[in-house]
């Protein structure tokens, strides 16, 4: 039978997976608003690894890695948003 | 200028800390400037946002109650002032009070848009002297913008500001907070980071440093007009029963978008639409455009003021938005049952066909 | 496994599903718009799905509090980010997609 662990782990692989098929969106374009939310779900999905990856082994000191991850995607999506509005503001 | 009759003196009405002040220095300049002439104060409250909201009769309400409070004050410093001189004469006959609301038949948006409304009163009761509070403002989120006083100045009536006695402050670019959102940020960002703490020793020392640079840097930007405690406690309850017909709507959501995507032929027709939702203020507004955005095939692309530009992935969610079951849930939450029951965006005419249509 | 960490890993499969829908909708959708779409509903759902499932997972009061907050965060978040970036889109002129338009 299957291990706990190793099924969180797994689903943390395909999570990973899935962030390398989003990626291919970042090469592709065609526009950087493409790119960007590419990267966006990228990093939602790393995020998602990392807590699966935390369960896994019950560390909790990976959660704040994931914590202030989902910080910093979010930020970017905003601070691309921002700076690409002429009127200088998104939010 | 005006001999014939009364000095008319124009006090915009709005909350703020400094309202008591104002209406002194009114006073104060009423008695200095028209020592033996009728005086008329002029106390007009423009009606911000909320208050154009026909279910949100409340809204005036208070802005009613803000006026009689401010008919008081001016008694009081009328005795105070006046009363010193000429003993117990009463309340002086000379100053009369008017109170009025303006800008109720529109959607007052930036200063500008107050000034406006302001000025237009103004001339027409012939208005001879603007006093303005140095913290009004009625559009809220304006600290960037040209301030009220600047706007009023483009009238040809003289417009001073009152003195601030407060203490100086040092922040220019928002609104200085009060002392009790300094402490509730506080608190707030305290209990977070001990949430999310070890609480040990260290924890408690590091988490207070963190928690006071953190509420000095954001009291001034966060939430710069708070709803009462208990509208607040009210809503949150509401969203409660809001959050389980979210999830509902949500799983919809993907359960279409997952068939959408994954079906080999891909069958979308996107459109952008637009339509005007019956929502006011930041908070309704915020919640609706998240849930769109959550929601069946729908993405909120652009808001502005109360027109929303959605995207929409297929011709069933174009239906379902202007159903309008979203947005009478997010009235629910912020207005109460009763503004529940409206019509629908189709039924109102709100709903409008793409650019790209 | 217990029957209890079957229901874990049944509820991380589903969220993995939806990622899976959000990484397949970004390829094969055809333009920003609805990219987002799937940027912001397939993803945050199967995020909320897999992050409650290591809540659940997680033994420790404070680890399980930790992934609630993320879990809270993203929910706001990801709607958000997905708005911003279309309205960025917009301001430039991006024209949506329509289905009588290209057949490529």
């Amino acid at each position: 039978m299957v291990e706990f662990e190793t099924a969180l782990l797994a689903i943390a692989a395909a999570f990973v997976l899935f962030a390398v098929v989003a990626l291919y969106r970042v090469y592709a374009g065609p526009t950087n608003h493409d790119r960007v939310i590419a990267v966006n779900v990228a990093g939602t999905n790393t995020v998602i690894a990392i807590t699966l990856v935390a369960a896994a082994y019950q560390e909790s000191t990976f959660l704040d890695v994931a914590l202030v991850y989902a910080l910093l995607n979010f930020l970017l999506s905003i601070a691309f948003s921002k700076f690409n509005v002429e009127r200088g503001g998104v939010l | 200028m005006s001999d014939t009759d009364a000095h008319r003196i124009l006090v915009p009405v709005g909350d703020s800390d400094t309202l008591r002040d104002t209406v002194s220095y009114a006073v104060e300049r009423a008695s200095a400037a028209a020592p033996n002439r009728p005086v008329e104060f002029h106390f007009v409250v423009a009606a911000e946002t909320q208050s154009v909201d026909p279910d949100a009769p409340e809204e005036l309400g208070s802005a009613r109650e803000q006026l009689e409070r401010v008919a008081l004050w001016v008694e009081e410093d009328a005795d105070s002032a006046d009363g010193a001189t000429d003993a117990a004469d009463g309340p002086p006959d000379r100053f009369t009070v008017v109170t009025d609301v303006v800008g109720t038949d529109r959607y007052l948006f930036s200063p500008g848009d107050y000034a406006d409304a302001l000025l237009e009163y103004a001339a027409e009761t012939g208005i001879d002297r603007i006093v303005v509070d140095p913290e009004y403002n009625p559009a809220g989120t304006a600290s960037m913008l040209r301030s009220m006083s600047v706007e009023l100045a483009r009238g040809d009536v003289p417009v001073e500001t009152a003195p601030d006695d407060r203490p100086a402050q040092g922040a220019v670019l928002a609104r200085a907070a009060s002392l009790s959102k300094y402490l509730s940020v506080f608190v707030v960002s305290y209990l977070f980071y001990m949430s999310l703490s070890a609480w040990k020793p260290l924890d408690f020392l590091t988490g207070f440093v963190t928690a006071s640079i953190v509420s000095v840097v954001l009291a001034p930007v966060v939430a710069n007009r708070s709803a009462p405690l208990g509208l607040t406690l009210r809503r949150l309850a509401r969203l409660a029963v809001y959050a389980p017909y979210l999830v509902k709507e949500i799983a919809v959501a993907n359960l279409q978008v997952a068939y959408v995507v994954l079906h080999p032929d891909m069958p979308i027709d996107p459109e952008v639409v637009q339509f005007r939702a019956a929502v006011w203020g930041d908070g309704a507004v915020t919640t609706l455009a998240n849930s769109i955005t959550l929601t069946p095939g729908t993405l909120t692309v652009n808001v502005s003021e109360r027109s929303f530009d959605i995207h929409s992935l297929t011709a069933d969610s174009r239906e379902d938005l202007f159903d309008g079951g979203l947005e009478r849930a997010v009235r629910f939450v912020f207005y109460g049952r009763a503004s529940a029951r409206i019509p629908t965006p189709r039924e109102r005419d709100d709903a409008g066909e793409g650019r790209d249509g | 496994m217990t029957p209890a960490e079957w229901g874990i890993v049944a509820l991380a499969l589903a969220g993995a599903f939806f990622g899976g829908v959000a990484a397949v909708g970004l390829v094969r959708l055809p333009d920003v718009y609805t990219r987002s779409h799937a940027a912001s509903k397939s993803d945050t759902l199967g995020a909320i799905l897999t992050v409650a499932a290591a809540a659940l997972a997680l033994q420790s009061g404070l680890s399980t509090a930790k992934s609630v907050f993320l879990l809270l965060f993203m929910f706001i978040t990801n709607p958000t980010a997905a708005h911003a970036v279309a309205r960025a889109a917009q301001d430039q002129g991006i024209e949506p997609w329509t289905a009588d338009e290209g057949d490529d």
